[in-house]
């Protein structure tokens, strides 16, 4: 703002703040491609001198490890990965789409009252661990505990106020005058939304369906309570990792760590400059 | 789906008019063959339905049955819900008064908020101040100093899970400092099992302070920062009473948000600590969890979730109040 140049101290400041940013994901990065050998080694080794590739194979072909002696982990994370991947993108499809129409209406035909956008914040407010109670109730009753039905459901409702804002604050900035310009050319009004509307705010719609599908790609708790033995994410297949071997199988329960995580990293960096939008309701905007 | 064609809401009739003088008559005509019976509202309410609908059967419906169950005893092995007895408050009282785990649950997630929420704001509020400057490779770092909010919850609770243990690098690292009498046991020791979670927790959050903090900071004007050069304010003077007067509301929303989800803080310290050793690192969300689905006290549990929910709503609704509009109006 005034100074242009940053100073020799600023500098040492930032290069320290940068290795704590990333020597964690280092470290992650690091284990992920150790041999077993090298997993619990004292001192803890940094970098592995032979890389392997045998960690990852391992999620999806238990044996894998045999050839070095160790007994491999007991479940595959096949079904995990597959779990992960079917909840997240159904449930991002959904809660966009209805969120998209909500948006439209809420942005351009001021539906509802000053009191609706507060419910709304008040729903994220609730810990999951409450609404989670009732779900399993309600669910173990109609069936759909341990089942992506009952799963997707719930990860579209937690999202759908996330999407409906992040689209609205896009929808918002669209002046209204190029609708109704189209409007007056004889489109009716959906016509206008379908042709108009939502092609001028595709950046935002993509950048707003990544963001849902970071949301629900990381949801831990619903899944944790509801699945028993036919679904499975990979945040609790990690977490079974960790209990079922008390902690041993490092490189392994790595592995899945950076297959959970690259995606949303590389989703994260497309949308970088819509993610303050996003974590924000809208209300901050770049 | 007749009575919504070609038809344009009140609103917007003066910005038509004047959309009107510079089209071809055309579409004037078809412009003033607009039906009177337009009802804007009607199609409104039909976008918003579906959004409505799903909100309704999977949040206020359970909602709803979690508030009836707090005010009973009723846990699984008595069968259906209906069957259970009320017992009034009792569930209320006994938190409010006897349950002395779930009380310092509470402030023990007050106090973690306040520590954690200071430094991510802090250290968020440092390196955004930083990236006003000009330097290489701007772009760059800026994306590398976003990555931790990128990982999910979950895996940055492993991620130092395994950086916290005994003969993990961060016991290393303290050795090669300190000597080797210098390690410690993170996940055996109260106090250090609760520095572990904040670290993990300012790690994890600090990008997101600096990256709503940053952008806020760009958007100040410069006039009122130049007059303040001109009349001949210092640096330090322009930032504290110019810069961060202008960026209270945007200060305010992060604490908004960030509290909102802090108090829920659940994954990571699931995954590094499950709460011990003992309860020292046991947050509300964690001991609802254990209540409703270790112990299976769901009717317990559910009374527990709804005070937090009252103070929560209290809390947020004093937070929120200087800038309820520029957050609700989506920054319109």
């Amino acid at each position: 703002m005034l100074t242009r140049k940053l100073s020799p101290l600023q500098m040492a400041i930032m290069a320290a703040a940068l290795a704590v940013v990333l020597f964690p994901v280092f470290w992650i990065l690091m284990t992920s491609i150790k041999p077993p050998t090298d997993w619990n080694a004292s001192p803890a080794i940094w970098v592995p001198t032979k890389p392997t590739l045998v960690n990852f194979k391992t999620l999806f072909d238990p044996d894998a490890l045999r050839e070095y002696g160790v007994g491999g982990v007991s479940q595959s994370a096949t079904k995990a990965v597959l779990g992960s991947l079917l909840a997240s993108l159904v449930a991002t499809a959904l809660s966009v789409a209805i969120g998209l129409l909500a948006a439209i209406g809420i942005s351009r035909y001021g539906n509802g009252s000053k009191a609706t956008p507060l419910i709304i914040l008040s729903g994220r407010m609730f810990p999951p661990a409450a609404i989670a109670v009732p779900f399993v109730i309600i669910f173990s009753s109609i069936g759909l505990t341990d089942s992506y039905v009952g799963l997707i459901a719930i990860y579209v409702a937690a999202t759908l106020p996330f999407s409906t804002w992040m689209l609205k604050s896009f929808v918002d900035d669209l002046p209204r005058e190029i609708e109704e310009a189209a409007m007056i050319d004889g489109l009716s009004r959906l016509r206008a939304h379908l042709t108009v509307t939502i092609p001028l705010i595709r950046g935002g719609l993509f950048a707003t369906t990544m963001f849902i599908f970071i949301l629900n790609w990381s949801e831990f708790m619903f899944a944790l309570v509801l699945a028993y033995s036919n679904i499975s994410t990979i945040p609790v297949q990690l977490a079974k990792y960790v209990t079922a071997t008390a902690g041993t199988l490092y490189g392994v329960q790595a592995a899945l760590a950076v297959l959970a995580m690259v995606p949303l990293v590389i989703v994260g960096y497309l949308i970088q400059s819509h993610l303050a939008r996003g974590m924000t309701f809208g209300a901050i905007k770049q | 789906m007749t009575d919504i064609t070609g038809t344009t809401g009140m609103t917007g009739i003066a910005a038509i008019e004047k959309e009107a003088m510079a089209l071809p008559p055309a579409a004037v005509t078809a412009g003033g063959s607009l039906p009177k019976a337009a009802k804007p509202s009607r199609i409104g309410l039909y976008l918003t339905l579906p959004g409505q609908i799903v909100s309704v059967l999977v949040l206020v419906v359970p909602l709803l049955v979690a508030l009836y169950m707090s005010f009973t005893d009723w846990t699984p092995t008595r069968g259906s819900l209906l069957a259970a007895q009320l017992v009034g408050i009792d569930n209320y009282s006994e938190l409010l008064v006897w349950d002395t785990r779930f009380i310092y649950a509470v402030i023990r997630t007050l106090c973690l908020s306040v520590v954690c929420l200071s430094l991510e704001f802090a250290f968020g509020l440092g390196l955004a101040v930083l990236f006003l400057r000009e330097f290489r490779g701007k772009s760059v770092l800026f994306s590398a100093f976003l990555t931790p909010m990128m990982i999910l919850p979950v895996v940055v609770g492993y991620i130092f899970w395994m950086l916290f243990q005994s003969n993990g690098p961060v016991n290393q690292m303290l050795e090669f400092v300190l000597g080797p009498q210098h390690t410690v046991e993170w996940f055996r020791s109260a106090p250090f099992a609760v520095l572990a979670v904040i670290v993990t927790e300012v790690w994890h959050w600090t990008p997101l302070f600096f990256l709503i903090l940053l952008s806020g900071l760009n958007s100040v004007p410069e006039n009122p920062v130049r007059a303040a050069v001109i009349l001949g304010a210092s640096p330090r003077q322009v930032f504290w009473r110019v810069v961060m007067p202008m960026l209270k509301p945007v200060i305010i929303v992060a604490f908004v948000i960030r509290s909102m989800e802090i108090i829920k803080l659940f994954d990571e310290v699931f995954m590094l600590t499950r709460g011990g050793p003992g309860s020292s690192t046991e947050t509300v969300s964690l001991y609802i969890y254990k209540l409703a689905f270790n112990d299976f006290q769901l009717a317990y549990g559910a009374a527990a979730a709804f005070l937090v929910l009252l103070g929560c709503l209290a809390m947020i609704h004093l937070l929120l109040t200087p800038v309820r509009d520029q957050l609700l109006a989506g920054g319109r």
